[in-house]
């Protein structure tokens, strides 16, 4: 949802094509298919797919944009374990807000999808 | 993912960032030309020292036990969702601190995160986890992957484990804790419900919180500005990244 509500604020059309993979082309962010193959090699750990991802970002963006695009995806492999090692179910606002886009960004067969039931107790 | 293609990639990252000349000043986590931010660095320092400190509920060696059994769980071959670590030969040290269920947390938690129910969870605890102690475990493992997965991807050498301080956990409950909408305990404290998720055992909060602020953003500007770029990228650029690996872990929230 922030990268929706991010992306409102740029100039061009920021889509959801790129959370689905690097196939999906850049979504409308500089250096989005870059982004997203740097979080699927990191994701795959395989050493040659990161060398190769590192350097062209490297090349296209620089050595900052690659330490903190790494960062960011790290947080996230953090963020991740922390709501699904705790049970942890969307908030009633994100709820509302997403139902229109998880579709199509496929996550809702998700085993660790966990909703915030109306009468408070999950 | 071994010590062997770390050792060659970080070769690879240090021969392409050494021809542009970057410098790191001081003491630091990580011995490498590129340019990690001060403040990053040092929370990571921070955290392993934190790591190998008594808690809430663990001591400095079973804190440091963790650490070493999520490294474990990274660089194995992948076992399945539902494969118990402690039943496959060798896998898990005998000599090990921590006890099974919490090993097979470690090991879950680490490689198959999407996969974890409520059902699960009651399973740990039925063996005799304590509910926050659980929680403190969680933390430690969310933290290790963010911290491990950094260098392993910059092809840094991991921090080196310390030796573990003395000390015992403070086992302090904090009085309103109580399950509520997680399955674990936690506090009426207001916020996004990933935020509330380890209050119940406030260092590993404040920790995970640290980590975040650091290499996302800080607290509530996460919601309350949606604009602002922050260190070298785009807001929304950081979002795709973040977007992307939520869903590579299958993570619904």
């Amino acid at each position: 949802m922030l990268l929706g509500l991010s992306g409102l604020h740029r100039e061009g059309e920021v889509t959801l094509d790129a959370v689905n993979g690097s196939t999906g082309g850049d979504g409308g962010v500089m250096h989005g298919r870059l982004l997203v193959r740097l979080v699927e090699a990191m994701w795959e750990g395989d050493p040659g797919l990161l060398t190769a991802v590192c350097d062209d970002l490297l090349a296209a963006a620089g050595a900052d944009v690659l330490v903190d695009a790494v960062a960011v995806s790290a947080n996230f492999h953090m963020m991740t374990r922390v709501a699904d090692g705790t049970g942890t179910p969307l908030d009633p606002g994100t709820d509302e807000a997403s139902e229109g886009f998880r579709h199509q960004i496929g996550v809702n067969d998700l085993v660790s999808r966990r909703h915030v039931p109306s009468g408070g107790r999950e | 993912m071994g010590s062997g293609w770390r050792f060659a990639h970080s070769e690879s990252a240090h021969s392409a960032t050494a021809a542009l000349g970057w410098k790191n000043q001081g003491m630091s986590a990580y011995a490498t030309e590129l340019p990690i931010r001060k403040e990053l660095d040092a929370a990571h320092a921070a955290a392993m020292a934190e790591w190998s400190a008594p808690g809430t509920w663990w001591t400095g060696a079973q804190r440091l036990a963790i650490v070493d059994e999520v490294r474990r769980a990274r660089d194995a071959e992948p076992l399945a969702p539902w494969q118990v670590p402690s039943s496959v030969e060798r896998v898990v040290s005998d000599e090990s601190e921590l006890p099974s269920p919490v090993v097979e947390v470690v090991w879950r938690l680490t490689n198959h995160p999407g996969t974890l129910t409520a059902d699960w969870y009651a399973s740990i605890l039925a063996r005799g986890v304590d509910a926050l102690a659980y929680v403190e475990v969680v933390s430690i493992v969310a933290q290790v992957n963010c911290v491990d997965r950094f260098a392993d991807a910059l092809g840094l050498e991991r921090m080196a484990v310390p030796e573990a301080q003395d000390g015992e956990p403070s086992g302090e409950v904090p009085a309103d804790a109580e399950v509520r909408l997680h399955w674990v305990p936690t506090r009426d404290i207001g916020g996004p419900n990933v935020w509330l998720a380890l209050s119940g055992v406030p260092d590993e909060l404040a920790a995970r919180s640290r980590l975040s602020a650091t290499q996302y953003v800080d607290g509530a500007a996460v919601f309350t500005d949606v604009v602002s770029d922050r260190f070298s990228l785009q807001r929304v650029q950081m979002e795709l990244v973040a977007a992307r690996t939520s869903k590579l872990n299958e993570c619904f929230y």
